[in-house]
């Protein structure tokens, strides 16, 4: 099975993974620190953006605990009010499914997305 | 060159409940579906990684740092109760074209040892 879900990032969701995975970077919290160090400002966490993959890839596998593996390259960078499809999509490998993310101007965010899963019951 | 090689001390994490209700809420999971599989971010990576920023010899300037790769994989899920001890070792420091890229691989094991999760981070620092 293949699954997708159009996500758009708020920083109130931001601001709640910080404080759930208590990785409190300000470049993820605080705009003018984020453009103080290059940044166009805040932008989200890539581990915000894997988890959320990871949630697709989970549907597609028939529940979170099938997942074996989870893997991706964090390509671009999501900010505030940003839409982003989320797919993970079945490939020729049984048990693999390749993990793809894309904002509203068709930019890829994750590339070399990859999830496997275990096809046993 | 730079510290690859180092490991860093065991961290143990409890899996506590509201926590990762918490962190499925704000990642779209319905927690009734048990650990997030990425919350692996908690247990194994962020456990660790601290270590890594906090470290004085690796130098690494936290502001201009990306994540740039990260792989999971995973041999079972821990279960809310359990209590789970991560372990980092950098395996990767190079410098290239400017920028210096980190590689940290992390395990984490149950109580009773037996492998949960192997985490496997590229952190690209860009120069000041």
């Amino acid at each position: 099975m293949s699954a997708e879900q159009t996500v758009t990032f708020r920083q109130e969701q931001i601001a709640a993974y910080a404080r759930a995975s208590g990785d409190e970077n300000p470049i993820h919290l605080d705009d003018r620190f984020a453009k103080s160090v290059g940044l166009p400002g805040v932008i989200a966490h890539g581990m915000l953006q894997m988890s959320i993959a990871a949630v697709v890839a989970a549907r597609a596998a028939g529940g979170p605990l099938k997942l074996r593996r989870v893997a991706c390259r964090f390509a671009g960078m999501v900010r505030p009010g940003d839409t982003v499809t989320f797919s993970a999509e079945e490939t020729d490998d049984a048990g693999r499914l390749a993990l793809k993310a894309v904002n509203q101007d068709g930019d890829v965010i994750l590339t070399k997305g990859v999830a496997e899963y275990s096809t046993e019951d | 060159m730079g510290i690859e090689g180092k490991q860093y001390d065991p961290v143990t994490v409890d899996i506590d409940s509201e926590h990762v209700a918490a962190f499925a809420w704000a990642i779209g999971a319905d927690p009734a579906e048990g650990v997030p599989p990425t919350y692996a971010a908690v247990y194994c990576l962020g456990a660790t990684a601290p270590q890594l920023f906090g470290d004085s010899d690796a130098a690494v300037d936290f502001g201009r740092l990306l994540h740039a790769e990260q792989e999971f994989t995973w041999e079972r899920h821990p279960e809310v109760g359990e209590k789970v001890t991560s372990q980092a070792t950098v395996t990767s420091d190079q410098n290239r074209r400017g920028l210096r890229f980190v590689t940290l691989e992390a395990d984490s094991k149950s109580e009773a040892g037996e492998q949960l999760c192997h985490s496997r981070a590229l952190f690209v620092i860009r120069s000041a």
